[in-house]
């Protein structure tokens, strides 16, 4: 396991109008591990998942992947250098079945390939669907329609479509939002399971407790800045993190 | 000197006139976009039975301004029905904007082979109710355009101070800000839509009197002057007042003066030519939305 | 290995292939009828009817499967009548040069409407199409060389193969019906292939495709292009039948009239557009001969079908069909959204 990062961000600046929501934050996200942004309320953590997905623009600062700038890249140029992501509020193809909706995410792997020919004459897809379906327990809905399942398999579901197209870096923004306590740690256990060489993960939590067990690497966010990064022993102890967790109305 | 003084001059004045009408009809139309979320695909054919409203009156013998002062009440009243009895139909729908956009396109369609209906296909004149001319800085101003101009300034003013400055205003431009909170403070919201919707529709119909006597009236007037009216309201910034009067005087200037340089029947594609490179570098217009503003 | 079909999507797939049969089908009974009345007329109006479905299945492409409302759909249409007149008048009489010559002109104004229109949605897209076609066919309207407002006459007939020609009503309804045939199995075809389920991905949910690393502004541009094509070959296909082409092919009633048959026949249902041109077109001459505001009639038709059956009829019709071929899963269903799911 390499331990350059593989994704750096440096002095990324995001403003709306008079409010600077992120500001100057930079950070590292290692290959291989688990990175968790955590922050209270308003903290820009959203912001910034938003920044490095794609999905905005900074005003200042990059965005660097594996050594390539990809600051301001459009989202459907995102998965071509190898990032994909999910979504905090989910947002899945609900009129589609499971499977398509894995099926329209996986068919970026035929790379074009196939366009115009029958649906089935994608094996590559086809394959990865099937795959997805067994590593996400999802097989017992697989034909239901995505907006028929509980909320808790719609999570899985929003991974699993982000997951589809073999990404290097996944973005998971709030996973196991809404869930309960069981889904919560299926879920954590699932993450678990994905990173490995070919495969990191970058997540925005809420859930301080989910965070400083599931990651490798932690950056806290506190009013746009970053207040501090390292490992969730190190960030737990520091007296500014704790002051801002704890100095606030509780929130969670 | 002489150029600007003889020529160019008058089209300006000309241009206010029109301009004037079409920010009233552009008004009724970021209204009822800016409250209801509706595009009122419609609202030619409103301007048109406006116009044609003025004649039957004239025809019933009454005078211009009485056609004036009733017309828009009279619109009011269809706008209001159709509303109701339409458009409400629809506006809980999942598929809200697609509908009622082909609900009005629907309308707009049946509106307009009524009008060929019931009063024929071939174009009407109406008598301008003021002729002559003013003198002014050396130069000859139809009187009738000069009123056009002074009428329509004093129904923005009042529009602008109906929508901002009244308690209705503010309650209307609540409900459009957000529905149920307007709802739940007791406001029947139901009704103050079918009321902007009718206001929205009036002020399309005053701007069908005032141009009759300007432009002929013939039953697809209305088809025509939209595509202005729409790029008016997109350049403005659909919702926006401010947009709509800005845009909707700046556009009809620049209408008026290129037809000095160019010829008359490239006006429409100038104007929608700049519609749609505004939608491509800025898509929101100008200005913001009506209840956001 | 699993098949995703469209039975599975909730499209009612089986029932929409057999009313797409029974609809050829039913055109080959109007034609052995129609030539057994022996009156021309019948057979104009079928291939006038079929013509104009050309256009409601180009609409249907935008409109039910991009979800792009185009008002302004005529544009494409007209030309492509206009390109057709031009080349049977003046270049060649084969009826293949027309169509082809109709389809690269299509294919190239397509392109550039698109990258007008395609950067915006909704009721912009719907405007920018609109006003398109307003603003070309008052250009050709004034355009002296083209026949202004009169529009061109006397297209000479088209030779479609030896002892085949546009000027024989039988002959040229089937060759129409053959090529509506072929352009209605191509779109159904396409539904079935990942391009065509993208163009549906980007319907209802743009956003979440682009990332799935799909670009929505090359589908949907593909779409318009498609359409234009479809729409230009429809159109071409007019003077050979009626032997002259005006701007009024160009004018919103067109395009507008192309809509409401889509509308009524059925949204995304590729066949419903056509039923509903059939109907339509049948309709409008009924009413035509008795007064001269059949669109009154058309247009309440078409208000009352937004309100009350805003899938229209083969929306309505298919999966009641399905159901009762059996199917079970190929019922429609309306998904339940969950409470933080924002619509």
């Amino acid at each position: 396991m390499s331990a350059s990062p593989i994704l750096q961000a440096n002095e990324l600046t995001v403003r709306f109008g008079h409010l600077v929501a992120v500001r100057d934050v930079s950070f590292n996200a290692q290959q291989g591990a688990i990175t968790a942004v955590i922050g209270p309320n308003g903290a820009g953590k959203s912001t910034l998942f938003n920044l490095i997905s794609g999905a905005i623009r900074p005003n200042a600062g990059q965005v660097m992947f594996q050594g390539r700038e990809v600051t301001g890249l459009s989202p459907h140029q995102m998965l071509g250098q190898g990032l994909a992501r999910s979504f905090q509020i989910t947002n899945l193809f609900f009129e589609l079945p499971v499977r398509e909706n894995l099926r329209l995410a996986a068919q970026f792997l035929e790379q074009g390939r196939g366009l115009f020919r029958p649906v089935s004459a994608s094996q590559i897809a086809c394959k990865r669907v099937d795959e997805l379906i067994e590593q996400f327990q999802l097989g017992p809905v697989a034909d239901e329609m995505a907006g028929f399942l509980s909320h808790g398999e719609q999570r899985r579901l929003e991974i699993a479509v982000a997951l589809a197209g073999r990404p290097r870096l996944l973005l998971l923004d709030e996973p196991t939002q809404g869930m309960s306590h069981s889904d919560t740690h299926r879920t954590e256990a699932l993450i678990r399971s994905l990173v490995g060489p070919s495969l990191s993960v970058l997540l925005v939590e809420h859930d301080v407790d989910l965070v400083m067990n599931l990651s490798d690497h932690v950056v806290v966010m506190h009013q746009g800045q970053k207040l501090a990064e390292g490992p969730p022993q190190v960030v737990r102890a520091n007296p500014a993190v704790q002051a801002a967790y704890f100095g606030e109305s509780p929130h969670d | 000197m002489d150029w600007i003084q003889f020529v160019l001059a008058p089209q300006i004045v000309n241009g206010l006139a029109i301009g004037v009408a079409v920010v009233l009809m552009a008004l009724g139309l970021t209204i009822i976009f800016g409250l209801l979320d509706v595009i009122n695909m419609a609202h030619g054919e409103f301007y048109a039975i406006g116009a044609y409203v003025a004649v039957a009156l004239l025809g019933a013998g009454l005078t211009f301004w009485w056609a004036l002062a009733l017309t828009p009440l009279l619109m009011a009243l269809i706008g209001y029905v159709t509303e109701r009895s339409l458009i409400q139909r629809v506006f809980h729908s999942k598929d809200r904007h697609t509908l009622t956009l082909l609900l009005t396109f629907g309308i707009g369609i049946v509106l307009e082979d009524i009008l060929k209906l019931v009063f024929g296909a071939n174009p009407l004149r109406v008598e301008a109710p003021i002729s002559g001319a003013t003198e002014m800085l050396g130069l000859f101003f139809p009187n009738y355009r000069l009123f056009v101009m002074g009428l329509g300034a004093l129904i923005i003013i009042a529009v602008w101070v109906l929508v901002f400055r009244t308690s209705l205003g503010a309650m209307v431009r609540a409900a459009a800000f957000d529905r149920q909170m307007t709802a739940s403070l007791g406001v029947p919201v139901n009704r103050v839509y079918a009321a902007t919707f009718a206001f929205g529709v009036a002020l399309a119909g005053v701007s069908g009197v005032l141009l009759a006597p300007i432009y002929s009236v013939f039953p697809t007037m209305g088809r025509d002057f939209v595509l202005i009216a729409f790029s008016v309201v997109i350049i403005g910034g659909m919702g926006s007042i401010k947009g709509a009067v800005i845009a909707g005087l700046l556009l009809t200037q620049i209408q008026s003066i290129s037809s000095l340089f160019i010829s008359p029947v490239w006006g429409d594609p100038l104007l929608f030519g700049i519609m749609v490179l505004v939608l491509m570098w800025r898509p929101q217009g100008l200005f913001g939305r009506l209840g956001h503003a | 290995m699993h098949e995703v079909t469209s039975r599975s999507l909730g499209h009612p797939a089986r029932a929409l292939h057999w009313l797409a049969g029974l609809f050829f089908g039913l055109a080959l009974v109007f034609a052995i009828v129609a030539w057994t009345v022996g009156d021309v007329f019948f057979f104009r109006l079928g291939t006038e009817a079929l013509i104009f479905a050309g256009l409601a299945l180009s609409v249907d492409l935008l409109l039910g499967r991009t979800g792009l409302l185009p008002l302004g759909q005529a544009l494409f249409f007209g030309m492509g009548a206009y390109v057709s007149a031009l080349v049977l008048k003046n270049w060649s009489s084969s009826f293949w040069i027309a169509i082809a010559v109709a389809l690269v002109f299509s294919a190239i104004t397509g392109l550039i409407g698109g990258l007008i229109a395609i950067r915006s949605k909704g009721v912009y897209f719907a405007l920018i199409s609109f006003g398109l076609a307003q603003v070309v066919s008052k250009i050709i309207f004034n355009t002296r060389e083209l026949g202004a407002s009169d529009g061109m006459i006397g297209v000479p007939v088209a030779q479609i193969a030896p002892g085949l020609e546009s000027g024989q009503p039988a002959g040229f309804f089937l060759v129409v019906l053959s090529i509506l045939f072929i352009l209605y199995a191509g779109l159904a075809y396409l539904m079935e292939t990942p391009f065509g389920r993208q163009l549906g991905a980007v319907r209802t949910n743009e956003q979440r495709l682009s990332f799935l690393g799909v670009d929505p502004w090359r589908t949907k541009l593909a779409a318009f292009v498609g359409a234009a094509c479809i729409a230009g070959v429809s159109g071409a296909l007019y003077p050979m039948l009626r032997g002259f082409v005006s701007p009024e092919l160009m004018f919103f009633q067109v395009s507008g009239n192309a809509v409401i048959n889509v509308i009524v026949g059925g949204t995304g249902t590729l066949i419903g557009p056509l039923y509903g041109s059939a109907l339509l077109t049948v309709l409008r001459s009924v009413v035509g001969s008795y007064t001269a505001h059949h669109q009154i009639v058309i247009g309440i038709l078409f208000i009352l079908v937004v309100i009350v059956l805003p899938r229209g009829l083969i929306g309505l019709a298919a999966p009641a069909l399905q159901e009762r071929l059996g199917r079970r899963e190929g019922a429609v269903r309306t998904p339940i959204l969950h409470a933080d799911h924002p619509q």
